[in-house]
């Protein structure tokens, strides 16, 4: 008796340790390790594929300062990422909207939101990348039947990054709608009751008790959308055709291409791991200052 | 229940991972990875009826990921196949690494040292004289050219003719330029790419200097070659096509362009995917008259199972009379010095191109061929080079303005 | 680990407030005359709003239509003014080319073997981490979640080189477990599954289970395994999806000769450079499966984005 007992009270004690283990485990090795293995590797003039690395300490990150090539992919990435979040969100809600209506079959309509997002990423960047081709693609016949001239989409810094921002638009509106439909369904609908009968219009009702109810949802994808938009790297990769530069003179190049370009095309680790630091230090700046720009936002209005 | 679909799928993903030839049925398995078409595989079946012991597979992945790929199985010391094929733009960046390969010196490489130029020796060869790749092909150069688009430009067609037309690339501006002047709905020539390289393989001196170091800043030969291919692309030239990409597959085939600068290899590449128009190309010399572009060696890393095999096979591979076959079949040019004075080589002609000579137009530039230092990020280097003529054509940037930045590309390459 | 897991979790963490029945309307029947409740229970729809739906919709789909238009064509009818825009006849020939060029079956195997490997284990870790924060009581469990939920901010790629230099130590670059090992755990997984836990599982049950004398792993097995199917479900689709999707870490770990179909569509693309019938074929045949997953899992994906739980 006493035996079991004793088991039983070291199962109650450990057991739960041990199921959050594997968890903690496999973060430790993958996740937390890399991370600060990476500052490790930035402080050595790692070539891959060298016998030997030496250490040079801080100077892959002064060289990495005076990079043009590094600075062009960090204000590309920005670019993209304001061109890509703000229409988003914007249509997100709109959509949200339409879709928190008695409709007569709702599944149907949120599915044809989502299926955007199901696609491979690369499916859709070349699908987009024939759209936007330039002497055969649809987008530029339809601006020729409007007399507005064909555009070289992947020429353009404009136009490259306004297109890789268009898959992005694409891609995640119908999943972000989602997120905020189900925020808005959670807004009591007395709230909205009274408003009516005070003659607030329908818009008037969005505007100043459905946005604001949902305000933590929206600062939430922001922020996620943020991190997300810092990473892009699939779609600049495969609208080039598969160039790691971006395109020719690196115009839509972003830090994740920058990335893969220095490290594992020039195998230069120690300085791609520099850039990757670097890369993670303005990702944690971009999200505090959408997150402070959000609420500032809200606050105003 | 889960435990059964977790040992099933366990199971799939066994046999789907640890799939390899293993030497279980008592042959020796080599496997042989190339890029591009280097028309090897009638030559594997007979090595094997010649040596029935062994059975080769061959893997073929694009040039760039083919030598990406080799780069990190080295690093890593597992998963190079046992003959890897390297490319002339990289093949300084390997044998820079001689201790990731098996000296050839070890495996009868001195004997059959005198099959090759010194030059394509020497190409192959490390610094301290381990031979870590036995010379493949030879590009050499020519330039190919549509009868029929400039006829219509009112020029000659005939190819002695036609190669009076350009004795240097002046000329073959000026030709382009008159030719525009008259058939103003077709471009002179694809893209920046083959002319650029073209001109740049007529150089002594190309990227690096013999020792390893990059001269694109101080070599006039470089900034010569930027010049002139510049010149090209503002003068509207410039069919704006990717090469290797499908609107410049379609484009031969279609007239997209009058001519391309082309070295042998390039040849067989036209004939195939431009079928439709057979009997509209022809060869021509290219201004300059000689050059190169291109050509490779067979290596054997040092990770293979197998070396005495592998570096067997590959010595086979590259033998005369295996060249000799593979120029017939592929219009790969034979480095094999021997084959230069050999009437198969220099009688054959091609269909294709109108029965041109084309034995002796290339056997003709290769002799002529000054052979050029590539140091380990040629690749890499003129692939932004190649961009900054791309972005003089999409009008991006000024010449000067382009060239700045290709300097500065060039500096963080170095 | 992915950043989109990430945006799923905020709807969990926001526990519905209390589907707010409606108390309102009793007593908004006393004050206000019953014609104008009518106008705010029966919220039909505007004419512009389906307009807006139907607008959606059609931008939805017309991409995956045009690929299958472009995918069933031959490379001249595409270098021709006007493009096409109805279906060609050369689908199966594309889709033959397709697999001819890249190990495309090899790739589909691969991905499936890693998707479900992933699946499997990221079902079966959250499961577990899962009720041990929701139903154990154990010191630094708060301190812990806390933890977790800051693992998944941290962006997957900064640390993408010392993952890679890991896995050519142990030989595993160019090998299915290079993509499979890192993903075995996930944030949102266990998120996910505490959440969820935390309400199906009544505390009584436990405890009752307890008094019996069960220990932990038969709790688990016995209590614990039947009620969470449901979310394992809905996390096992979300975890797939976003597995046969993952495109960077594949891209950089393994070989072009054996890949994932993310990495060998995205070599077609990269070796035929603008061959679009070529490059849409195989994103049809890379699209596919998840396609079969979405028409027939749709509704659980759908409440699982929305609610974090299966409806």
């Amino acid at each position: 008796m006493r035996r079991r007992s004793r088991f039983h009270r070291l199962d109650r004690r450990a057991s739960p340790y041990l199921y959050v283990l594997p968890f903690f485990l496999l973060f430790a090795v993958f996740g937390a390790f890399p991370l600060f293995y990476t500052v490790w590797v930035s402080l050595f003039d790692w070539d891959f594929l060298a016998e030997t690395h030496t250490w040079i300490g801080l100077a892959n990150y002064t060289r990495l300062f005076g990079d043009y090539t590094f600075w062009n992919a960090v204000l590309n990435t920005v670019q993209i990422l304001v061109l890509a979040t703000v229409p988003q969100l914007v249509l997100a809600l709109l959509l949200a909207y339409a879709l928190n209506h008695r409709l007569r079959m709702p599944t149907t309509w949120r599915m044809s939101a989502l299926l955007p997002n199901i696609t491979s990423v690369v499916a859709v960047t070349i699908i987009f990348g024939q759209l936007f081709g330039r002497d055969y693609g649809l987008i530029n016949y339809l601006l020729g039947l409007l007399d507005v001239g064909k555009i070289d989409w992947q020429a353009g810094k404009a136009s490259s990054q306004f297109a890789i921002a268009v898959m992005i638009v694409w891609r995640w509106t119908g999943y972000t709608a989602l997120i905020y439909l189900a925020a808005m369904q959670a807004v009591p609908r007395d709230l909205y009751a009274a408003a009516a009968l005070d003659g607030a219009s329908r818009f008037q009702q969005f505007r100043k008790i459905t946005v604001p109810a949902i305000r933590p949802t929206i600062v939430f994808t922001v922020i996620v959308a943020t991190i997300a938009g810092m990473q892009v790297l699939a779609e600049p990769l495969l609208f080039g055709g598969g160039s790691v530069t971006g395109g020719s003179d690196r115009q839509f190049q972003t830090l994740s291409l920058y990335l893969y370009e220095v490290g594992f095309t020039r195998w230069e680790f120690g300085y791609a791991s520099a850039a990757a630091w670097i890369m993670f230090a303005l990702i944690v700046v971009a999200a505090l200052v959408n997150y402070l720009l959000i609420s500032r936002l809200r606050r105003h209005s | 229940m889960r435990s059964r679909l977790l040992a099933g799928l366990l199971a799939v993903a066994l046999t789907a991972t640890g799939a390899g030839c293993g030497d279980d049925d008592g042959r020796i398995h080599l496997t042989v990875s190339t890029f591009g078409e280097f028309g090897y595989q009638p030559l594997y079946r007979e090595y094997e009826r010649l040596n029935p012991e062994i059975r080769i597979t061959e893997r073929v992945t694009r040039t760039e990921d083919h030598h990406k790929n080799l780069a990190a199985h080295l690093a890593t010391k597992t998963g190079a196949a046992d003959v890897e094929a390297i490319e002339e733009g990289w093949i300084s960046q390997f044998t820079n690494a001689p201790n990731r390969f098996v000296d050839f010196n070890e495996y009868g490489g001195p004997a059959i040292k005198d099959r090759w130029p010194t030059w394509k020796w020497a190409a192959g060869s490390a610094a301290d004289g381990r031979v870590i790749g036995l010379g493949t092909d030879v590009g050499g150069m020519a330039m190919c050219y549509r009868k029929d688009l400039l006829a219509r430009a009112g020029l000659p067609t005939e190819r002695t003719a036609v190669g009076e037309l350009w004795p240097t690339w002046a000329d073959y501006i000026a030709t382009g330029l008159r030719f525009r002047q008259r058939v103003p709905d077709v471009a002179f020539f694809d893209g920046p790419s083959a002319i650029y390289r073209g001109i740049l393989g007529q150089q002594r001196v190309g990227l690096y200097d013999g020792k390893d170091n990059v001269v694109v800043r101080t070599n006039p030969a470089v900034k010569r070659a930027w010049d002139l291919s510049a010149q090209a692309v503002s003068a509207g030239l410039s069919a704006r096509a990717t090469a290797f990409s499908a609107d410049w597959t379609a484009g031969l085939a279609q007239g997209l362009f009058a001519t391309i600068a082309c070295p042998s290899w390039l040849t067989n590449y036209i004939a195939q995917q431009a079928a439709s128009a057979a009997g509209q190309w022809d060869i021509a010399t290219v201004p300059g008259r000689g050059g190169n572009w291109g050509g490779s060696w067979l290596s054997v890393p040092r990770q293979t199972e197998h070396p005495a095999e592998a570096t067997a096979l590959a010595i086979w591979l590259t033998a005369p009379e295996q060249q000799a076959r593979i120029f017939e079949s592929t219009s790969n040019f034979p480095s094999a010095v021997d084959l230069y004075d050999d009437p198969v080589i220099l009688e054959r002609t091609s269909a294709f191109f109108g029965n041109a000579p084309v034995g002796r137009i290339f056997a003709d530039s290769v002799t002529a061929l000054v052979p050029q230092y590539q140091g380990p990020r040629s690749g890499d280097i003129n692939a932004r080079i190649i961009d900054g003529l791309t972005r003089i054509e999409q009008g991006r940037d000024s010449p000067d303005e382009s060239w700045r930045k290709v300097l500065r590309e060039a500096d963080a390459l170095s | 680990m992915t950043v989109r897991d990430l945006r799923a979790v905020r709807r969990t963490r926001r526990r519905q407030p209390a589907q707010t029945a409606t108390p309102a309307r009793p007593r908004a029947a006393t004050k206000h005359p019953r014609h104008a409740l009518r106008k705010i229970r029966v919220q039909r729809p505007s004419r512009l709003v389906y307009l807006v739906l139907l607008a959606v919709a059609f931008f939805s789909v017309f991409p995956f239509y045009y690929s299958v238009v472009v995918a069933s064509q031959d490379n001249a009818v595409l270098s021709q003014v006007p493009p096409p825009l109805v279906p060609g006849g050369n689908l199966l020939a594309n889709i033959e080319r397709a697999f001819g060029s890249v190990p495309m079956t090899r790739a589909l195997i691969n991905s499936f073997v890693v998707a479900g490997s992933i699946t499997i284990s990221v079902v079966f870790f959250s499961t577990l981490a899962g009720f041990a924060f929701a139903k154990l009581r154990f010191r630094g469990r708060q301190a812990l979640l806390l933890v977790i939920i800051a693992t998944m901010m941290v962006p997957t790629q900064v640390g993408i080189i010392p993952l890679y230099l890991l896995m050519a130590k142990f030989q595993l670059v160019g090998k299915l477990p290079a993509v499979i090992v890192p993903s075995m755990v996930s944030g949102f997984g266990v998120f996910f599954m505490t959440q969820y836990l935390r309400t199906a599982i009544p505390t009584t049950l436990i405890e009752a289970a307890r008094a019996d004398g069960c220990s932990t792993a038969k709790i688990l097995w016995h209590v614990v395994r039947p009620i969470a199917q449901p979310a394992a479900a809905v996390l096992a689709t979300l975890t797939f999806m976003s597995a046969w999707n993952d495109f960077f870490w594949p891209l950089v770990a393994l070989n072009p000769d054996d890949p994932t179909v993310q990495v060998a569509l995205s070599t077609l693309s990269g070796s035929f450079v603008s061959d679009f019938s070529l490059s849409l074929a195989g994103a049809a045949i890379a699209t596919v499966p998840l396609l079969v997953v979405f028409a027939l899992l749709g509704r659980k994906i759908i409440s699982g984005i929305m609610h974090g739980t299966p409806r």
